[in-house]
């Protein structure tokens, strides 16, 4: 009996242990930061992070990757605890954050590292943490959608002079409607929904109206109408096929995905291809829907003030040191980096080339932006497909956003 | 006084767990579906309006989404349960005859699809079933899209369940046929019955609680359908394979704000939809079992 007595605690307190240590916790010399990086990016992040510690800083950090990290986010901020130290949130988390006021300000990292600031980052990556004046964030990077060509095909084409202007746009391409090799495209729908986005940009038209979601609009109509034309002449990859592969295979011009897959069709043998914007529906604007990863302190009361002061000391040496970054296909938004000869290796650079390439890249700032880019990827395609009735599924999409709205709105 | 409490050091453990990790997830999950909740604020008390917008307001999306979720899932119900009950049984009363060899390897290999992770799994399927690169393509001369087109987006849903959900039932039965008494099917021998005849009047009925339990447990499993058509159509083509459980989730823990108390209400719904169809189950099977 005396034996199962010892070994029943035994037992009890190696689970309390492994319990314990689930819960985990920061230790006071360490900045606990989450990130939501799985994969290839959270191994560059990882490489950023060991840099970072082997310059034996006061505070050094410990890089948490988690893959579903906005849930744990709200779990950890209903019960104040386990909150992390820092962040990296998207873009359009930030205006529901900050109306929770879940985020804490960036001011006193600001005033103790005068060097982040915004003269020193891409404009529109900083001022998306920007919020009635009271900056919340610093930004890593922009991560846009991007339009891949695959030069060989263009030049079997003929149509190289597309992009003389850097704008492919879809009047263009219709001209080789009935011209295309059986099993050869202009484009594929890699990602659409992000294009039908930068579309309403480039119609100068806007996702809201005075601070009402505006989808079922002539705007939203237009651009579908326009991007359906590809679809309707044939230029466009299958419905349901993988347009993405088809691309990797030589037999689609345009691959319309991201910044970061630039790098699986660099490994891909004897794709002679480079990178230009994102096809436009009109021939005086283009624009590259964009995203960016966000540096953001959640509301922590255990965060000490030395603390947040380690933190400042890590994003500047973020700001100067992050080139490791662009080997993840990123467009690094502090411009120590984007401005070094060393980044103009990395294809992504050409976002970066000029103040309009730099202007081309637009992030979406409206409340309720998630929404609406929720409705357009569930709806998107089976517009541009013709599958459905256009003008019937901008209502539903409407309705979609809308009720979702209200719903939340009485949950303030 | 100590044969008292000994018991309870036995079933603590487990108690504790189920407390911590059931009861209480599900009544707040309960509690949770009369509110409007962000899972960040307080929930806000809103009563029954979310089961009534839910089940009768027809201009809503939730509406919406709720009616086409819960029709995909019980479709995925009615297609997949009979044959995650079907196949495994057959392939156990198949290797249960004493001149096949190898059962051991046969009963792994169709096990061990059933511990492979369902999106390692979907990305092997999705490229099987890839018009360009797969077998469908290639071999047979396939030229769907089968992510995106029905009937064969639920093709492919099927079997990826079925390869992956038969293994568990077919250790069961295995298990149960080899409890069941030789002599009977001796007898049956003598009375000169054929293999039809004693499957249908030994076998079956012998192995009556195996059956019923994995009938019920399979249903209800299946009701919680999520990772298969999340990874392998993604709920289309036009939402048609888009079931309750992935609106759920969205809902909950997609895009943007949560609206929690929505989702919660719709998974209550699920619950007692599966609670319904289970007893039912239960009640019809075991009565004609007696």
């Amino acid at each position: 009996m005396k034996k199962h007595v010892i070994q029943a605690l035994i037992l009890c307190v190696t689970l309390m242990t492994v319990l314990s240590a689930c819960s985990g916790g920061s230790s006071k010399k360490t900045i606990t930061f989450w990130t939501p990086l799985t994969g290839e990016d959270g191994a560059y992040m990882d490489q950023l992070v060991k840099d970072f510690n082997a310059t034996n800083p006061e505070f050094k950090v410990k890089h948490v990757i988690t893959a579903d990290m906005y849930t744990k986010i709200s779990t950890v901020l209903s019960t104040g605890k386990d909150v992390p130290d820092l962040a990296i949130i998207h873009a359009d988390r930030v205006p529901g954050f900050v109306k929770q006021n879940n985020l804490e300000p960036m001011t006193a990292i600001m005033a103790q590292q005068p060097e982040l600031k915004e003269e020193n980052y891409i404009p529109q990556a900083w001022n998306t943490g920007n919020i009635d004046g009271v900056q919340y964030t610093v930004p890593l990077d922009i991560h846009s959608h991007t339009m891949y060509y695959n030069k060989d095909l263009l030049a079997k084409y003929g149509v190289e002079h597309w992009l003389d202007d850097n704008n492919v746009t879809v009047e263009e391409m219709l001209e080789l409607q009935g011209k295309m090799e059986e099993g050869q495209y202009v484009v594929n729908d890699a990602l659409l929904g992000w294009g039908m986005m930068g579309q309403i940009q480039n119609l100068n038209g806007d996702i809201q109206v005075d601070g009402k979601p505006a989808v079922d609009t002539e705007v939203f109509r237009k651009a579908y109408t326009e991007v359906k034309k590809l679809n309707d002449a044939g230029l466009m990859t299958p419905f349901g096929e993988d347009g993405f592969l088809m691309f990797q295979a030589g037999n689609v011009i345009f691959s319309t995905d991201g910044t970061w897959t630039s790098t699986a069709h660099a490994a891909v043998e004897g794709l002679n291809f480079g990178v230009t914007n994102i096809f436009s529906v009109s021939p005086d604007k283009f624009t590259n829907r964009s995203s960016s990863h966000l540096f953001a302190m959640l509301k922590n009361d255990k965060r000490t003030d030395e603390k947040e002061a380690g933190i400042g000391v890590f994003l500047e040496f973020l700001r100067e040191n992050s080139m490791e970054w662009a080997k993840a296909g990123q467009i690094v938004a502090s411009k120590h980096v984007i401005e070094s000869p060393e980044y103009k290796n990395y294809m992504q650079s050409f976002f970066t080339s000029s103040e309009e390439q730099t202007k081309s890249l637009y992030i979406y700032t409206y409340e309720h932006y998630p929404y609406i880019a929720e409705a357009v990827d569930v709806y998107s395609n089976d517009i541009v497909r013709g599958n459905v009735d256009m003008d019937e599924t901008l209502a539903t999409m409407q309705k979609f956003v809308e009720d979702k709205i209200a719903e939340n709105s009485g949950a303030q | 006084m100590k044969k008292a409490i000994l018991p309870y050091f036995f079933v603590g453990p487990h108690l504790i767990l189920f407390i911590v990790f059931i009861l209480l997830p599900t009544i707040y999950g309960i509690y949770a579906s009369f509110t409007q909740w962000n899972l960040m604020n307080e929930p806000n008390w809103v009563g029954l309006n979310n089961y009534k917008t839910i089940l009768f307001n027809t201009e809503s999306t939730f509406h919406v989404q709720f009616w086409n979720g819960l029709k995909n899932t019980l479709l995925f119900v009615l297609f997949s349960v009979p044959l995650l009950i079907v196949i495994p049984l057959l392939a156990a009363v198949a290797l249960h005859h004493k001149r096949v060899k190898g059962k051991g390897v046969m009963q792994a290999i169709l096990y061990v699809p059933g511990l492979i992770s369902i999106s390692a799994a979907a990305l092997i399927w999705l490229l099987i079933f890839n018009k360009q690169l797969g077998i469908t393509g290639n071999i047979f001369n396939s030229a769907v899209a089968w992510a995106t087109t029905q009937p064969y987006a639920w093709i492919i849903i099927i079997v990826i369940t079925v390869w992956g959900g038969l293994g568990g039932n077919l250790i069961i039965y295995r298990a149960s046929l080899a409890g069941v008494a030789q002599d009977l099917y001796e007898a049956a021998d003598i009375d000169g019955a054929g293999p039809f005849r004693k499957f249908f009047s030994i076998t079956l009925p012998s192995i009556n609680f195996p059956l019923i339990y994995t009938f019920v447990m399979t249903t209800a499993g299946a009701f919680n359908v999520f990772g298969q058509p999340l990874m392998m159509t993604d709920g289309g083509p036009q939402q048609s394979t888009h079931v309750l459980m992935m609106y759920i989730r969205s809902l909950a823990f997609g895009h943007g704000e949560s609206i929690a108390g929505m989702a919660s209400a719709m998974a209550v719904l699920l619950g007692v939809v599966i609670l319904i169809i289970s007893a039912l189950q239960y009640y019809v099977m075991s009565r004609n079992a007696r």
